[in-house]
């Protein structure tokens, strides 16, 4: 971390990002909520358009669920609790765990 | 700022505030929704838990104070950008809770679409399924109405 914030030489800094898991977060279904209450929670969310969104609703609807972000960890965590502060059911997969 | 106002029927929607207010009072001290939280680090677990929970409380607080004392007189609620976000993710937790507590003999069909004759149910399954659907509605009303202005919050 040190390192990184003097300023490590971009080789290192890449060997690094390649090195760690993507992290997948996914929402399940749920027979509760509104398809237009999820189609709108991943608008205000994820930043979605409105096809993109109703398009992993029906994912998460017939599917039994979605991935909607893969990235860091970090930003990982930080969907997966948003997502759960409008009561979706999420999880955190890591392609380490797959 | 835009505004919906709805006047709802204080005879129908009176007995539903105590089946909102008993489940609100469960949710107190838990969380709504089932959440797995994989392998996330035992510091930060707690710290997301008790955050979910305190803003999970805080928008139930705000649905309720729909219901006061002035909707008692009026039978009128109002909702706009400062509390159509609460009282939508209040309302989904509530209607998870009332699923949880009342509801689990309905199929995911019925759950999903609606479609039941309530009197066929027994209480307080019946009083619960009333509200269930009372909240869905609130729901539909702000997302058709304020969905602009919540995405926009």
């Amino acid at each position: 971390m040190a390192e990184h914030e003097q300023g490590s030489p971009e080789p290192a800094s890449s060997t690094a990002t390649a090195l760690e898991p993507r992290w997948h977060v996914v929402v399940l279904n749920d027979p509760v909520n509104l398809m237009s209450y999820v189609v709108l929670v991943f608008k205000k969310v994820l930043g979605f358009a409105e096809a993109q969104a109703r398009r992993h609703m029906l994912e998460v609807h017939e599917q039994g669920r979605s991935v909607v972000w893969s990235g860091t960890r970090e930003r990982a965590e930080h969907y997966a609790f948003a997502l759960q502060q409008w009561h979706l059911t999420v999880i955190l997969e890591s392609d380490e765990a797959r | 700022m835009k505004r919906v106002e709805i006047r709802l029927s204080l005879e129908a929607v009176t007995p539903l505030l105590a089946v909102m207010r008993e489940a609100a009072a469960s949710l107190s001290d838990g969380l709504a929704a089932a959440n797995t939280l994989g392998d996330i680090e035992p510091d930060l677990r707690e710290t997301w838990l008790d955050e979910l929970l305190g803003s999970q409380n805080d928008a139930i607080a705000v649905l309720l104070g729909l219901f006061d004392d002035e909707f008692e007189e009026s039978g009128v609620i109002g909702f706009d950008a400062g509390n159509a976000e609460p009282v939508l993710r209040a309302s989904a937790a509530l209607r998870l809770r009332l699923r949880e507590r009342f509801l689990t003999a309905l199929s995911e069909e019925v759950l999903e679409s609606g479609d039941l004759e309530v009197d066929s149910l027994e209480e307080p399954a019946r009083r619960a399924f009333m509200c269930y659907l009372f909240l869905a509605t609130l729901q539909e009303l702000i997302i058709q109405h304020l969905d602009a202005s919540i995405l926009e919050g």
